[in-house]
Parts: structure tokens; C-alpha cells; sequence
């Protein structure tokens, strides 16, 4: 039997894919509605998928395989929002969409699961393999893959994989209990924690600019570099998330796992190989060297928000606290800041500082590398700008990376103005980027983790944040402090102007 | 218009043409026009061609593949005539202040003037980037001064369905790629979905482990076999044989449907059966009794020339294929 497919052509095909049936608990969850049965849709499209993929849904909701592919197309209708709907590729696709109705407590649910299972392998030739993806709550996780387990479908004819959402945990003990919870069933390597940040075009090509590149890596490092800003400011509130994001807020909803991420691929040393454990022991290695915050440099170095109301382009916004399912007393921080300091040759006394926030101006995630200064002003006073030089890189939205410094002013005389070199990622490859659920989704398929979150990361990261959440939680904040529609409180300014340093606004 | 053109003069007119997009601001002077340049692109078409076809393909093109484009357009017979015309290419990314534009020279040449064009062509050719020639005319490829054009570039790119005598292209192409030319040939390019379906089936470990079982490979086209279905068989036997297995391979007809154009591929033997079959738009794939469509959308001009521009370097799988096509329709150079 030949072991390689004969007719493979890497140059003009896209990566192979190989036969599955990827198997949903929370089918019937916003997250399936809104992100994963649309990117599903959008590789079968594109003809990614092998030819009898199968996706079985799996929620509590009586439903036949006929009125789940109804409710699929509807979702996929609603929210796939650049692919066209094509009847017959529709047809061919919903045929290997499958339902099992259960609750996850209950052992018969995945009984029926196992069924169902040989059942699609027989007809769709999945050759055993299944990728079991928890989108439900995160109390259910343990329980779905302990349910798995007991029912004997953490193992098969084929690989068998688990893909976990976050939160990985609420705090290093329930990360580390959920994670000896899944081991039980699946091997960490089988454990696909996914991080959507990381699936994201712009910041995938951070690992190309860097490390594809030779100018830049010379200079990424203390000698060359003041600082580094990373931003992921969202100008929406809760949005009708107000129960479920004042029990987790910004710091552990957003820093906790994908800003640390985010820093974690900027500063990480060059891998020896594009392996996926190869990254992701640098992202590690780099997780692991952020130096943890003592109690006196949280006030120092951390700074937490909460959005009160305002008036923005005349419309009143609520505050935080006047949003629906939120206690009027909330601590909850919506806006967190912070300077860590990694601890090692290339980065020592280097500030990241990382901020996320609700209800700021804008939209916006990127990262900002400040160089440092000529060591020499010669141009003084012809010069608008003392610390010219830096290097943007815009996640969303308009992904791309921008180079900043100075130039001659046509004419006479030594007049300087600062330029940009902007490379643009939509203008400079016309193609449509994949949503981060197609990659990760397709990554997790072809046994490719190295865009997800590896359990040491998740606690080197737990290991970073819980002094901090630790330390806020003792304290009592006089929140609101900062308006919507504004960066965030006076105190993340000060933060950084005890550095000399300044936010840039995006 | 001229008998002759000056490299020097349109390389100022470039440059003229970057001061005066770069004053074309909105009022924020650190906005303007942004170059973008990833390759030199010459485009050989006929003067009869429709002109606003290929601007709209260029066009479209730029943003993917941002290039110094160089459109020759062949007048034919007449006296000996060379003219140019330079201009750019600009378009305003969405949500963006600043215009990325490429920069495009049209040369138009009488047959006479053809000797000429390399001298004239080369010096536009932007340094350190390759030089793509992209032949859409098939009068010119069938000219001796074909050769010294193609021998400036990269990479050239033609299409051999356009050709006289397509098979006849069988015997050029590995000619050309005698003489360190690399060629891309679009009947090969409009396979790539037919091919893609088809190995997507061997991804499967059972239909892998079934390929052993294959003692025949039939085509299908409705008319005289194009070139592409003579590509097609070689690259399966091709594939075939470097898992040790040897079918017997079948081409036929049916008087159905477009003249030339693939129908149906079947890989069978006992017990096992792949076939992928044309319907309009769709190409249905039946394997052990599963069947499933995917969408076969005739390729436009412009996605043909996209895939082949991101190749820059050889494609090992094409060159083999044209070797063992030759052999299969026996027109062996």
C-alpha cells in the first residue's frame, strides 16, 4: 500500500486534509451559530475538507439530523459573511451533518455519540478519526471529556483530539484541575486549547516578519528597543454579556490569554525549526521568563478600569455598572493595563506594556516596538519628534505593519518630518484572509498545534496574572474611572509617563 | 508615434509619473501614493485584442501581485513602429488615506520592430525582481523572434489551448525548457481543480490503500482531446507509477457539449472506482458509490494568470508531466 498520497502537488494544492468527523458539544450555542458551522461551510466551499467529513452536533435540544442541517443553514446564512451560499455545495455538505440530543451529565448521551460515531464512519469513511470540540460552558468540560472517556471514545481507529475554548480555568488551581480532568482521557498532546488570537493572519505573519527576515532581528532586542505597546481596545460594552464578564473581566478575559499570547510571540527567541512544539517551547520559555509582579509593583505597574456612562456621538451609553445582569457595585475591571518586564538577556529593564479595554474610541488591536533614539540629536530643534522610530503592527482592523522615522523635508534647509512605510495586508495580497476559526479549525484537523495554547503556557500565564487578580480583588476600586469613549483611566497614563513613556493613540 | 523608443525617456516619464501622483493629496501631505513592486511583468497581446479586458485583468492583479507592467501590443504587418505610453495603476485600499498605485508602459510594435523589443524591454525591467513574460498571443509564440523575448525572462507563460496546432506545444515547451526558460502553460493551470479533486480522494487512507487495485484510467472529452486531457492522463499515470501501479490508460470522445473540453476522468479496477465527471459548473466525484459535487467555475482569465504568478521558481510536477504527455500522445520532439 503506497503511505503517501501519489498525487499530491504542494506547489499548486492546498495543505492536505485528512478524512474526520468533528464532533460539537454545544451545537446549538452561539459560538457554532456565529463562528464554527460558518468557517465549516466556508472550507467545505473552498474544498478543503475531505470528501466525507461529517460534523456531528451535540446539545440538549430534541432535533432530527434534518432539522439540525435547517437550523446549520440558517446560522450559516446569518453569519457567513463573505461566502456565498451554493444550493448543491450547501446539499453536499449538510449530507455528512449529523444530531445526537443529550445532556452531558447523562452516560446514555454518550453512548448514543459511539453509535452515531460508527455509523459515520462507516458511511462518510471518516477512517475513526474525530475531533471532539467543546463549545459549551466551561463547567462542562470536564464532565464532556470524562463522558468521552467512560464511554471508551478517547481512543479509536484514528486519532482521536480535543479542542477547548477558554477559559482554561479561573485561576492556576482550576487551570491545572481542569487540565489533570482532560488528561485523564486525552494526552496533552491531544488537547487543542484554542486561542483565536493566534489564529489570526497578522499575528501569524509576526513570526514571518521576524523570523523570515534578517534586518529585524538584529535590533529586536534592549539595545534597539524603549518599549513595546500592545492594544486590544473593543469600542462595544458587554453587550448583553454583563452576567458571565463580571465574574471574569478584562485581566483574565483577555491579558490572561491572548495579550500574553500576542507578547509571548513578539519576544519569544527564534525556534530552530517551524515545528509546532518547537514554538511553542520559545512561547513558553518566554512566558515563564515575565517576571511576576510583588505586591507593591502591582500598584506600580497594573492599573484596572471600569467604564462609567457618557455620551458619545450623542447617544447616551450606559456604564458598566447600569449594564444589564451587572451588580451596581461591581469591582469588575473592564479596562486593565499593565508593564511586565521579561526576564532575560534580550529583553531585561524593556517595558511591554499591555492594555485591553471596553468602551474605548475604537476598535483597534496592535503593537507598537518604540525604538530608541539616535544617541546623538544632531538635528535638534529641527526635529518634531525626539523618539521617531517604530514599528506598527496592526492586528485588526486594516492588518499590517508600518515602519515610522524621519525624513528630510523637501527644500531648503534641514527640516525633518516623520514618514511612514506602510505594508497593508489586504492592498498587498488581494486574497480573502481565513477567519481564525478556519485556520485553528483546519489546523486542529491536520494535527497541527502550533497555533494553540500548550498547558505550561496556560500556566506561565496563570502564573503572571494571579498576583495581580489576587491583589485586585483585595481592593476596593472607586470605579467608575474612566468614561466611554475615552483610553481608559489617568492612571494607565501615569504608569507609563513614571517611565517617560506615552500611550500611543491608535 | 515613432520608429523608435528611448528606455531612458520612459524611465523619466516613470518618475515624473510618482512626483505628480504624490502631489495628488487630499490635503494631508503625509498621505500621496505608496509604490508597490514585486515583479516585472510583460504582457505580449495582439493590438486586435480587446485592450480593456486585459487593463481590467491587470487591474486586478496589482493589489495580489504588484508589478511594473509592461503591456507590448502587436500591431502585425507594417512598416517598423515602436511607441510607448506610460501611466500607473492606483487603486485606495478600503479604510486607507493613501493610494497604492503600480507603474504600466505600453509599448505598441509593428513585426518589424519585434527584433527591437528586448533592448527596449530590459532596461524597463525593474532590478532584483524576476521578470515574468506572460504570452497571450499565439501568433508571436510560433515567430523566431519569440525566442530573444523569452530569453529575457523569468518565467513565461502561455497558453497552448490557443495554439494552431495544440499539440504541437507538447514538443515546444520542453524545447523551451531546454534553453533555461521556465514556462507555465494555462491548460495545465485549468486542471488544477480537476487535479486537486482528485488527490483530495487518495487523502483518504482507504481509497490510498485502494489505489493499488487500479488497472485503468479512462478520459473523457467531449471532442478532439485538448492538451489539458492529454496533461491530465500523464500526471495520473504519472502518479500511479510512483506507487508502483501500472493501469492501462484510455482516452475517448463524445460528440457532447463544448468542443475540447474535459468530461469525465475514471480511475477503476476491481472493486474500486474514482470518478470525477463535469455537469455545467459542477464537477461531481463518485467514490465507492459516495458522491458529492464541488464547484467547477469556468477559470477567468484572471485567476489563471494569479495561480501561475505565484510561481516564481520551476514546477517540478508541470516539467514531468509535459515529458510524459508527449509520450502518451505520441508526438515526441
Amino acid at each position: 500500500m503506497p503511505q503517501e498520497n501519489p498525487f499530491q502537488d504542494p506547489l499548486r494544492f492546498e495543505e492536505r486534509v485528512p478524512e474526520c468527523a468533528v464532533v460539537i458539544f454545544g451545537a446549538n450555542g452561539d459560538l457554532t451559530k456565529r463562528k464554527l458551522m460558518p468557517a465549516l461551510y466556508r472550507l467545505a466551499y473552498d474544498r478543503r475538507l475531505s470528501a466525507g467529513f461529517a460534523v456531528v452536533g451535540i446539545s440538549r435540544s430534541p432535533m432530527s439530523d434534518e432539522q439540525f442541517r435547517e437550523k446549520m443553514l440558517d446560522s450559516v446564512k446569518k453569519f457567513s459573511e463573505d461566502t456565498e451560499i451554493q444550493d448543491d455545495v450547501w446539499r453536499a455538505f449538510a449530507a455528512g451533518l449529523f444530531y445526537v440530543a443529550g445532556d452531558i451529565a447523562d452516560p446514555a448521551l454518550y453512548q448514543n455519540v459511539a453509535a452515531k460515531l460508527k455509523q459515520v464512519e462507516a458511511e462518510r469513511q471518516t477512517g475513526g478519526n474525530v475531533l471532539f470540540y467543546l463549545s459549551t460552558q466551561p463547567s462542562q468540560y470536564a464532565p464532556a471529556a470524562l463522558g468521552l472517556g467512560s464511554a471508551g471514545l478517547g481512543k479509536g481507529n484514528g486519532w482521536r483530539r480535543l479542542v477547548v475554548e477558554k477559559p482554561f480555568g479561573h485561576d492556576m488551581a482550576s487551570a491545572r484541575e481542569l487540565s489533570d480532568q482532560l488528561h485523564q482521557v486525552f494526552a496533552e498532546a491531544e488537547v487543542y486549547r484554542i486561542d483565536h488570537y493566534l489564529g489570526k493572519e497578522t499575528v501569524q505573519n509576526i513570526l514571518a516578519f521576524r523570523f523570515g527576515n534578517g534586518i529585524f532581528e538584529p535590533l529586536w532586542n534592549r539595545r534597539y528597543i524603549n518599549h513595546v505597546q500592545i492594544t486590544a481596545a473593543e469600542s462595544i460594552g458587554v453587550e448583553g454579556r454583563g452576567a458571565y464578564y463580571q465574574e471574569a473581566g478584562a485581566l483574565a478575559d483577555m491579558i490572561q490569554n491572548h495579550l500574553l499570547q500576542v507578547m509571548a510571540t513578539i519576544a519569544m527567541e527564534p525556534s530552530s525549526s517551524f515545528n509546532a512544539n518547537s514554538v511553542r517551547d520559545e512561547r513558553s520559555k518566554l512566558l515563564r521568563s515575565i517576571r511576576p509582579m510583588k505586591p507593591d509593583e502591582i500598584r506600580q505597574n497594573a492599573v484596572a478600569g471600569q467604564y462609567g456612562p457618557a455620551k458619545v456621538g450623542g447617544k447616551d451609553l450606559p456604564g458598566f455598572r447600569q449594564e444589564e445582569g451587572v451588580d451596581p457595585q461591581s469591582q469588575t475591571d473592564t479596562y486593565a493595563a499593565a508593564a511586565f518586564y521579561v526576564e532575560n538577556w534580550r529583553w531585561a529593564r524593556v517595558p511591554f506594556y499591555v492594555r485591553t479595554g471596553k468602551r474605548l474610541p475604537k476598535r483597534v488591536t496592535e503593537i507598537t516596538i518604540q525604538f530608541n533614539a539616535a544617541p546623538l540629536a544632531i538635528f535638534d530643534g529641527e526635529c518634531p519628534d525626539s523618539s521617531p522610530d517604530m514599528l506598527l503592527v496592526r492586528i485588526q482592523p486594516d492588518e499590517g505593519i508600518s515602519l515610522k522615522f524621519l525624513s528630510k523635508r523637501p527644500g531648503s534647509g534641514m527640516k525633518l518630518r516623520p514618514v511612514s512605510m506602510d505594508f497593508n495586508y489586504g492592498s498587498s495580497f488581494g486574497e480573502r484572509s481565513p477567519s481564525a476559526y478556519e485556520t485553528l479549525l483546519l489546523d486542529a484537523i491536520m494535527g497541527d498545534p502550533t497555533l494553540y495554547t500548550r498547558q505550561d503556557m496556560v500556566e506561565a500565564s496563570w502564573r503572571v496574572v494571579e498576583p495581580i487578580q489576587n491583589s485586585w480583588r483585595e481592593t476596593r476600586f472607586y470605579f467608575p474611572n474612566y468614561e466611554a469613549g475615552t483610553w481608559g483611566p489617568a492612571a494607565a497614563d501615569e504608569m507609563l509617563a513614571r517611565n517617560g513613556h506615552v500611550w500611543r493613540k491608535p | 508615434m515613432g520608429g523608435s523608443i528611448a528606455p531612458e525617456k520612459i524611465l523619466r516619464e516613470l518618475s515624473d509619473l510618482w512626483v505628480t501622483l504624490s502631489k495628488e493629496t487630499h490635503g494631508d501631505a503625509a498621505d500621496g501614493a505608496l509604490r508597490a513592486c514585486s515583479m516585472t511583468l510583460v504582457t505580449l497581446t495582439e493590438e486586435s485584442d480587446d485592450v480593456s479586458e486585459l487593463g481590467e485583468t491587470i487591474a486586478a492583479l496589482m493589489p495580489e501581485y504588484p508589478a511594473r507592467a509592461i503591456v507590448v501590443r502587436l500591431r502585425g504587418a507594417g512598416e517598423r513602429m515602436l511607441s510607448e505610453r506610460v501611466s500607473a495603476q492606483c487603486w485606495m485600499p478600503f479604510g486607507q488615506h493613501r493610494k497604492v498605485c503600480c507603474e504600466q508602459v505600453e509599448i505598441t510594435a509593428t513585426d518589424a520592430a519585434l527584433a527591437d523589443l528586448p533592448s527596449v524591454v530590459l532596461p524597463l525591467a525593474v532590478a532584483d525582481l524576476p521578470l515574468i513574460l506572460w504570452c497571450r498571443s499565439a501568433r508571436i509564440l510560433e515567430m523566431p523572434e519569440f525566442q530573444p523575448i523569452a530569453a529575457m525572462a523569468h518565467r513565461v507563460i502561455l497558453d497552448s489551448a490557443g495554439l494552431r496546432n495544440p499539440l504541437a506545444a507538447l514538443r515546444q515547451i520542453p524545447d523551451r525548457s531546454a534553453h533555461g526558460v521556465l514556462v507555465g502553460d494555462f491548460s495545465w493551470t485549468r486542471l488544477t481543480r480537476w487535479r486537486e479533486t482528485l488527490s483530495q480522494i487518495f487523502e483518504n487512507r482507504h481509497n490510498l490503500a485502494e489505489s493499488r487495485r487500479i488497472t485503468k484510467v479512462a478520459i473523457e472529452t467531449a471532442g478532439e482531446p485538448p492538451v489539458a486531457a492529454w496533461y491530465l492522463g500523464a500526471w495520473v499515470m504519472d502518479a500511479l507509477a510512483s506507487a508502483t501501479v501500472y493501469p492501462e490508460f484510455h482516452m475517448t470522445r463524445t460528440g457532447e457539449s463544448v468542443p475540447g473540453e474535459m468530461q469525465r476522468v475514471e480511475l477503476s479496477g476491481p472493486g474500486f472506482s474514482a470518478e470525477l465527471e463535469r455537469r455545467g459548473a459542477r464537477l461531481i466525484v463518485t467514490v465507492g458509490g459516495l458522491a458529492y459535487c464541488n464547484n467547477l467555475p469556468a477559470r477567468s482569465e484572471y485567476s489563471l494568470i494569479a495561480e501561475e504568478l505565484r510561481i516564481v521558481d520551476g514546477d517540478p510536477v508541470f516539467e514531468k508531466t509535459v515529458a510524459s504527455a508527449q509520450r502518451l500522445a505520441g508526438v515526441g520532439s
